[in-house]
């Protein structure tokens, strides 16, 4: 004869509060699936920008810009160099005028991508020294430059996102916690009688600690499984809509994100599991003073 | 008997030491109870409603502390044990209940084995002696329902099972046979003195049944107005 748990089976209090935490874990992880997500694409995408410049030459004609594509491929850590058609350059002014509001007869500058070794010095410095020795008037837009500040902002949506995942977490703490208090105000009667019969406090907190270990390790699993659903629904939309696919975060699930999914309910079950000792043996401490 | 010349070593499974009670208002519920129960003594508590007999049952059980004064347990001074250690006391009390106090959600089995549950005993080596128990005060056939299909009776005999399921020490009866037909009431009765023959097990009923307290003889303290009617010492097993 198997015999049944001293906590009642069932309550419709547990089933709400699987909800919250549930919603709460889902929360927790997608936020840093897609923290992490979004930091490895800007990553990528720095590391990208990081190899690349952009030379601007005034008042010249294609061919002294092919001259100027010859110059900047002679200097040391040059990858390549290519004149920009100027339909690309139009395109890079759509930003501006869009694309039907270019003005006509507006002088555009001819423009020289250029792609060095990452992380090389002087490349640019070089590639100016040169075109000017040569006669040339000529502008190196170094794209690194901007690396500093995507880096930056990337700097402060990772602390952003870290942020909102400790908040979850501690939203999860307080709500498990005030839960167990009322799962334990409602249970007055089997923990007066357990007390009454001599279970240490210990024992009385471990029924209901394995109670809501459970709990928080099933809504923690529900809740990050949700996650992955939810990131990879997000990161597909954005990608079937945007043109740029390339700057937007992929989903890899790499060792990371596997990581951030098994962790996600095992720290759910451990919240659970703390904060139901902690609020027991406070509110069995605070009912003997009482008395 | 003077609380000057009190021994902690002495043989007492009980003794009350000047022991006052009051709640949140000003008056006393218990006042001034000095009380010595011995080892294997079987004693009556009567009084009338409001007296404090259930203040005092709560005292002896430990779910309440005195206001002032002490409570010495099977020579333990109750105010200075620890938490863990008022637990290791509790479980040498059997406490029936005058509300019952059953899990709904529990068998009338699993209501009764419960204090040893607690215990850490495992399930098959107690029970036979659970079922035996409860075969005895006539549930025999009940074993298997819970609470809310039991009728007042049946509770009421759950709950004597569960109190006596450990063999406590210290048994603590409030108003034991108040559901009961005067039949069963006195077979539990039975129950109550055998325990207190065979295993030496301390027993204190409080009851209103006064045709009970005469057929069973036993010594009587009788608590009126929050004051036990003399400082009394019983040690007579009835």
């Amino acid at each position: 004869m198997k015999e049944g748990s001293l906590l009642p089976e069932n309550d419709a209090r547990e089933s709400a509060l699987f909800f919250v935490v549930c919603t709460l874990c889902f929360l927790a992880a997608l936020a840093a699936l897609t923290a992490k997500a979004t930091y490895g694409a800007a990553e990528g995408w720095t590391a990208e920008v990081e190899g690349e410049m952009t030379v601007r030459l005034r008042d010249v004609d294609r061919r002294a810009g092919d001259e100027a594509q010859r110059i900047i491929e002679a200097v040391p850590d040059v990858v390549s160099a290519r004149v920009m058609t100027p339909e690309e350059i139009e395109e890079l002014l759509v930003p501006t005028f869009g694309r039907t509001g270019f003005p006509a007869g507006l002088p555009l500058p001819l423009l020289i991508a250029v792609e060095n070794q990452p992380g090389a010095p002087d490349v640019s410095a070089n590639i100016a020294r040169r075109l000017a020795e040569e006669g040339f008037s000529a502008v190196v837009d170094e794209h690194a430059d901007w690396a500093g500040d995507v880096r930056r902002a990337l700097g402060v949506l990772r602390l952003a996102a870290l942020s909102a995942v400790a908040l979850l977490i501690a939203t999860a703490l307080a709500v498990i916690a005030f839960a167990t208090h009322a799962a334990l105000l409602a249970r007055r009667d089997i923990v007066e009688l357990l007390h009454l019969s001599g279970a240490r406090d210990r024992f009385i907190a471990a029924l209901f600690e394995r109670r809501f270990w459970m709990l928080g390790l099933r809504a923690g699993a529900v809740g990050a499984l949700a996650a992955l659903g939810g990131a990879a629904a997000m990161i597909f939309v954005a990608q079937s809509r945007g043109g740029r696919a390339n700057l937007l975060p992929q989903l890899s699930l790499d060792l990371m994100d596997i990581l951030i999914l098994v962790l996600t309910p095992i720290v759910a079950g451990f919240a659970a599991r703390l904060a139901t000792r902690f609020t027991v043996m406070r509110a069995l401490k605070g009912k003997d003073a009482a008395a | 008997m003077s609380n000057l010349d009190f021994d902690p070593f002495d043989d007492v499974a009980v003794r009350l030491e000047a022991v006052t009670m009051r709640y949140d208002s000003p008056e006393d519920v218990l006042s001034d109870i000095n009380l010595v129960l011995k080892p294997g003594s079987f004693t009556f508590l009567t009084g009338a409603s409001g007296a404090g007999k259930t203040t005092l049952l709560k005292l002896l059980y430990l779910a309440l502390t005195p206001t002032q004064g002490d409570i010495v347990l099977f020579g333990q001074r109750t105010s200075l044990l620890s938490r863990d250690q008022l637990a290791a006391l509790r479980r040498r009390v059997g406490v029936v209940f005058q509300e019952f106090r059953l899990l709904d959600h529990l068998t009338a089995y699993e209501n009764a084995a419960l204090p040893l549950r607690v215990l850490g005993r495992k399930p098959a080596d107690y029970r036979e002696d659970v079922e035996d128990l409860l075969r005895w005060v006539g549930l025999g056939p009940r074993m298997n329902a819970r609470p809310p299909t039991l009728s007042g009776g049946e509770q009421q005999r759950v709950a004597i099972a569960r109190a006596l399921v450990s063999k406590p020490d210290l048994l603590i009866a409030d108003e034991p046979t108040g559901n009961v037909d005067p039949e069963m009431g006195a077979r539990l009765m039975r129950l109550f003195i055998e325990l207190n023959r065979r295993l030496g097990t301390t027993v204190l009923i409080a009851t209103h049944d006064l045709s009970l307290i005469r057929e069973f003889d036993a010594p009587l303290l009788r608590l009126s107005h929050g004051l036990l009617a003399r400082d009394v010492e019983f040690g007579a097993s009835a």
